[in-house]
């Protein structure tokens, strides 16, 4: 069985939500990105999104475009991102890794040479901001026979008809986007998000995570009781950037299990 | 009279594949479905075979392939006798043979031209009365790269009284495009399929025999240019929708509504009422008689769109957005501007129609266009640095998008090129189309027919597009895109992504891009802020590879020349963008005769520019 669905039927058993940080690999330097995602794990992450570095993340908010312009400028390409997940695997065969990032350099690099490198390493799955359903096809195709799940966006704009398109051709599981606007923004409903999640639970039984715009450990555990999976990403990088490089290994995790820390206790009331 | 140009049914094209020396390559040609075979019976060619030779070439060759013998000035014995020894189905002159001479023989004929300067074609065409067709020779030895090849195509007539055969210079590579381009009866290969000289190589001729039949795919979506895109926005591999799931939605109802006031004669006359009565249209088209005299070549022709309100071409497509977000009920319009042109054009529209402003502009330009961000301020316009990533067009974009993904609700995205997601490059397409519309009646007027050359500069590419689309179906017209060279292609300091570049994805759309082997974007330059970005349409990409428009780059050093050109001699200041067009436009006009016409789009003013002129020839206003 794969990863992402062994982590989330294990989650549900626990009745527990999926914590799943996200930071760019590389920033602020590629040498300190396999132990941070090593002491993520051991601070509580189920899964892992690690962010493919672009010169130009027109979806994200000043802080995560920050952590590309520190990543690129420490040398890092998909070659290197790749590597990376292939050095963490020496360690960890369990903890799901899904690659995020644009289009762009996976097309420069060619869509085999990725997939077919992106299983060899151990990827599990791929989000790819900009390419929605419409465009992905031949992109997809490759993904899923290479063992890797295509991880899809939901957005508030999403209609009832693009939701059921979506579903259809989704793995792993569903990415909901809270808000209108890019990543790190601080206008998180959570009413709002309840009444979304439910509709699209009409239309799917994979496991529905909930990003953008959630900044602190109150706002997990709200989202942890209405979705299957938190994703923090602007936050914890936000942490990257404002912390010395000798103290993000301590510093970074340790904010990453406050998040734990609330998502857990009260225990989940309900799934 | 040939006129396959013009043919909708779209015939195969033939191949010869001359300079065989051995059977067996010719074996290997006929089963790759060669339609005929070169001889080569002139002693000085590397490639000449003896009698024996072609004896036994002849002896293994399966029927209807056609053998041809090639002969440079020689003696009539000499033909006579290969003629005697060999079974030559025709013979080919590539001398300075007379007609009367290449008629001696009972044989049909092809007779060989290159392309010299004062090489008059129909006229040869007409003197060698009994040639089966004409063969054009298009290589020129002195010139570099493509160019040459491309000015020799612009010279070929679209009527001939023969089928023309098209050879020099064609290789796996381009005979597609060659194909597509000159639509020629035959095409004649033999360098460009050989390992060694004389050896034909059977991947090199299987290489060539695919390019020749994938000519057809091009023929055909040449065929079918004004129902590009599709409805998902496709031209060809290019353009589509490449976005986050946020905007799928509202790009869907941009599109809906687009397409649906389009149909709307309330609309539309609204639209053409505003064009008409704020913009300033039609603008003129100006004979520059004195500049065509200088240049001693072609009538060059003057596309005034400097002259319309606000200075620039810019003004067509925010009208037409604005009006469009005004039926959509938003309050509120953004834009991304790069020399500040686009920024300027939308805080005018802004004002005109009592919307909301907002433009983002890179830290680095807004430096470098102080006057248009007071402009835009006067304008009621909100001003917004980028300080992220190069600080220019291209952050300025991104930063546009982050901000219609947040309101999108009440915010109108105003995009000012044919780039970004669909339908963008439809709909901006079809605001500046006005251009070329105007044209083609303005020069019918001036002229009493359409023109032989169009140039346009290219940076999105919105005012090219406007220019060129109304004529793509007309195939007897030559196109030139300009692009930026900066300070040339090969210092990497330049944005000339069809040039240079290659395909990728960025801002919503797959086109050519300035991207490193990594997949990030390279900072681009150019004099003109406005053509210093690293995309481009994704139009012009396709228009690129199916060989309908010829994109060329200009340097920074040439554009300022002919900035300096057409202010001294015709009294107009071109914006440095516009300068890379009539740039180019000094090195083709030459090359023509006076009776050809060329109408190059003056895409803007240059007042803008005065500052950035001066700091570059070291005088502080």
């Amino acid at each position: 069985m794969n990863r992402l669905k062994l982590c989330f039927n294990q989650l549900r058993e626990q009745q527990r939500a999926a914590l799943i940080p996200y930071i760019t690999a590389g920033d602020p330097t590629p040498t300190l990105t396999v132990p941070l995602m090593h002491a993520l794990v051991s601070a509580g992450a189920d899964i892992i999104e690690l962010g493919i570095p672009f010169s130009d993340p027109m979806a994200d908010g000043p802080v995560i475009q920050k952590a590309s312009e520190r990543a690129l400028s420490a040398g890092t390409r998909l070659r290197d991102v790749l590597d990376m997940v292939k050095i963490f695997r020496e360690q960890d065969q369990t903890t799901p890794i899904v690659l995020m990032g644009y289009l762009n350099p996976i097309e420069i690099m060619g869509y085999k040479t990725f997939v077919e490198t992106a299983e060899s390493v151990e990827v599990d799955g791929v989000l790819t901001v900009d390419l929605p359903p419409e465009e992905m096809a031949e992109l997809g195709i490759l993904l899923r026979s290479h063992n890797l799940a295509p991880i899809f966006l939901l957005a508030p704009t999403t209609t009832p008809e693009r939701i059921k398109r979506i579903c259809t051709q989704a793995h792993g599981y569903l990415y909901y986007v809270s808000l209108k606007g890019v990543t790190g923004s601080s206008h998180l409903n959570v009413a709002e998000v309840a009444n979304k999640i439910t509709e699209i639970r009409r239309y799917t039984h994979l496991p529905l995570g909930v990003g953008f715009g959630i900044k602190d450990a109150s706002t997990a555990a709200q989202i942890a009781t209405i979705s299957d999976a938190v994703v923090v990403g602007s936050a914890l990088v936000q942490r990257i950037a404002d912390t010395p490089p000798a103290q993000i290994l301590a510093v970074v995790p340790a904010f990453l299990r406050e998040l734990r820390n609330a998502m857990d206790v009260p225990p989940r009331t309900m799934g | 009279m040939f006129n396959t140009r013009q043919n909708r049914f779209i015939p195969h094209t033939r191949v010869k594949i001359c300079g065989i020396t051995r059977p067996q390559d010719a074996l290997v040609a006929a089963q790759l479905g060669v339609d005929a075979i070169g001889l080569v019976f002139y002693e000085k060619s590397p490639r000449v075979i003896t009698v024996e030779q072609a004896q036994a070439i002849v002896r293994d060759l399966p029927p209807f392939v056609t053998v041809v013998g090639l002969f440079v000035n020689a003696k009539p014995p000499w033909v006579s006798h290969i003629l005697s020894q060999v079974s030559l189905d025709s013979l080919q002159f590539h001398g300075e043979e007379t007609p009367e001479y290449c008629a001696t023989f009972g044989k049909p004929y092809i007779k060989a031209l290159r392309m010299h300067p004062d090489l008059d074609i129909p006229l040869e065409a007409q003197r060698y009365t009994q040639a089966s067709a004409i063969l054009l020779d298009s290589y020129v030895p002195d010139v570099q790269g493509g160019t040459g090849v491309v000015f020799d195509w612009q010279r070929i007539p679209t009527h001939i009284s023969k089928p023309l055969i098209i050879a020099g210079g064609l290789t796996p590579d381009n005979v597609s495009q060659v194909i597509a381009t000159l639509r020629p009866y035959a095409v004649d290969v033999s360098g460009g399929v050989e390992s060694a000289k004389g050896i034909k190589d059977a991947t090199k001729m299987t290489a060539f025999m695919k390019g020749v039949s994938m000519s057809i795919t091009y023929l055909m979506t040449k065929d079918i240019s004004h129902s590009l895109p599709d409805e998902h926005g496709h031209f060809g591999t290019y353009g589509g929708c490449f976005v986050a799931e946020t905007l799928m939605q509202p790009l869907e109802e941009l599109r809906q509504a687009y397409e649906h006031y389009l149909q709307d004669s309330t609309f539309l006359a609204e639209l053409n009422n505003d064009l008409h009565h704020f913009v300033g249209r039609p603008s003129p088209l100006y004979h520059a008689t004195r500049w065509s005299e200088q240049l001693g070549g072609a009538q060059i022709y003057l596309k005034r769109e400097d002259l319309n309100h606000t200075g620039a071409h810019k003004i067509n497509n925010t009208v037409g957005q604005a009006l469009l977000a005004k039926r959509m009920g938003k309050t509120r319009v953004i834009a991304e501007t790069g020399a500040g042109q686009h920024g300027v054009a939308t805080a005018t529209v802004a004002a005109r129609f009592g919307l909301k402003c907002v433009v983002y502009m890179g830290a680095k330009d807004i430096k470098r266009q102080a006057i248009n961000v007071y402009r835009m301020r006067l304008l009621g316009a909100e001003v917004r640095a980028v300080e992220s990533g190069s600080q220019t067009l291209k952050d300025a974009l991104n930063e546009a998008m982050r901000d219609w993904v947040t309101h999108v609700d009440d915010t109108f995205y105003i995009i000012g090129t044919v780039a970004g997601p669909h339908p963008y490059p439809v709909m901006v397409r079809h605001f500046q189309a006005v251009i070329g519309r105007e044209t083609r009646q303005q020069i019918k007027v001036l002229a009493g027919r359409l023109p032989d050359v169009l140039i346009a500069c290219v940076g999105g590419g919105s005012n090219a597009i406007g220019l060129f689309y109304p004529f793509l179906e007309d195939r007897n017209i030559v196109i030139y895109g300009v692009e930026a060279a900066g300070e040339g292609i090969a210092t990497g300091h330049h944005a000339a992504p069809l040039c240079a570049g290659k395909p990728g994805v960025l801002h919503g759309n797959r086109t050519y891009l300035m991207t490193d082997d990594n997949g990030q974007i390279i900072e681009t330059h150019s004099i003109s802020a406005g053509l210093d970005y690293p995309g481009v349409g994704p139009e012009h990409a396709w228009l690129k590879d199916n060989g309908r428009v010829q994109y060329v780059a200009i340097t920074d050093q040439e554009a300022l020349a002919a900035f300096h050109d057409l202010t001294k001699l015709e009294g107009i200041m071109p914006a440095l963008e516009s300068s890379h067009a009539l740039a180019y436009c000094k090195k083709v006009a030459p090359t023509l005769s006076q009776d050809k016409i060329i109408i190059v789009n003056l895409s803007g003013r240059g007042d803008k520019d005065i500052h950035t002129v001066a700091t570059l020839e070291g005088i502080s206003l």
